[in-house]
């Protein structure tokens, strides 16, 4: 299971890499993992306002619907539409190719408070 | 320790499709909030198609379903169109496991072994069908993990939603086919697709009526009650509704 030390986590398994007020969010290589085969990827609009922590994004696999929680507020300014087509690049390269969209973030504390790498390994491994 | 879970018997409750759904979701939001979790049967009448959560609106014939009587609804949870009235569905309400026994997998396994100690006593020998099937507009046309199937048949169909900290996990045991399928109230480019469909369809699906299983709803779930108790260790609460409920059918038997 793969933890990249230079992105911070939600205890509910998305990621967040942050570089100045952009950040750019996924879901983690435990998370993909967990949910098997995505199918598909109902993304967020371009432009939405997001909370931290708010739903902004769902993915269907193996008919099973889940939640993605955004891990910092502010504006949507990019969304990754190649997964509309090929949502299994989440599960080929969670934290590459399989990202879900950018933030711009309003608080960059938000982002300063997320888990580090050994935090989160420490939710994932706890179970 | 047994895990304490909640019966909730609505097989005489009467409501509509989307009325049903509501209530499903309100016990996943009440798991989520820290209730005790809850395992609900209900059926259906009038029959109703249930649409995965994202399959295309435009894949129902909305005058065919009009025209049988047929309610149409969303459900919460993924998958394709399935076509209940025939069915017994199940509903299982509880927090998401942390680490791997959260997975989708993990917990469709571990509910599949409820539905199969259950369906067990009824002498039906059920199993999680593994292989995944060709995609079609119907969910019972394919096979998946979070299928049970007797002799590569599907005889159960389920699906879940994962929100915050809880899962819904909600699925058809078919008991009997109704006079008309999926495929008469979905749309087909042609009818030879269609005829194929149905073709399939009634080819990877099995009834417990065409297994001679003869049971109502009411032993269905009760068996399968029993088979969660038994394989997951649960101290079993009946609501007061419920316990009116099964007294009710009881005397009436």
């Amino acid at each position: 299971m793969d933890f990249p030390s230079d992105l911070r986590y939600l205890p509910t398994h998305e990621w967040a890499r942050v570089e100045g007020d952009r950040v750019t969010v996924g879901i983690s290589d435990f998370a993909q993992d967990a949910l098997g085969d995505i199918v598909y990827v109902e993304l967020p609009a371009l432009g939405r306002s997001v909370a931290a922590n708010e739903v902004f994004c769902e993915v269907e696999s193996t008919k099973s619907v889940s939640d993605i929680y955004a891990p910092v507020a502010g504006e949507i300014i990019e969304v990754n539409t190649e997964l509309s087509d090929s949502p299994q690049k989440i599960n080929d390269a969670p934290y590459g190719d399989g990202w879900i969209c950018v933030i711009r973030a309003a608080d960059l504390g938000e982002a300063q408070a997320l888990l580090d790498a050994d935090g989160y390994r420490k939710v994932v491994e706890e179970a | 320790m047994a895990a304490s879970w909640r019966i909730v018997d609505d097989l005489d409750v009467v409501q509509t499709g989307a009325e049903r759904m509501a209530t499903d979701l309100a016990l996943l939001a009440d798991v989520a909030r820290g209730g005790r979790p809850a395992l609900r049967f209900y059926t259906w009448d009038p029959p109703a198609l249930s649409l995965g959560r994202f399959q295309p609106a435009d894949d129902v014939d909305e005058d065919a379903c009009r025209a049988r009587g047929v309610d149409v609804v969303r459900r919460p949870t993924g998958g394709r169109a399935l076509l209940h009235g025939g069915d017994l569905t199940y509903a299982v309400a509880v927090p998401r496991p942390k680490g791997e026994a959260g997975s989708v997998a993990a917990l469709y396994n571990t509910l599949a072994e409820g539905l199969i100690t259950g369906l067990r006593t009824l002498g039906v020998c059920a199993q999680v069908a593994h292989h995944a099937g060709e995609t079609s507009a119907a969910c019972f046309a394919s096979l998946r993990g979070s299928d049970l199937r007797v002799n590569d048949r599907k005889l159960v169909g389920s699906a879940q939603v994962h929100k915050e900290h809880a899962v819904l996990q909600h699925g058809s045991v078919l008991r009997t086919r109704l006079a008309f399928d999926e495929c008469d109230l979905l749309r087909f480019d042609e009818e030879a697709r269609r005829r194929e469909a149905r073709a399939r369809l009634r080819a990877s699906t099995i009834t417990l009526e065409e297994l001679g299983v003869d049971v109502d709803v009411s032993a269905l779930a009760m068996a399968l009650t029993r088979g969660f108790a038994t394989s997951l260790d649960l101290d079993l609460q009946w609501s007061e509704r419920s316990r009116a409920f099964v007294a009710a059918r009881q005397a009436r038997q």
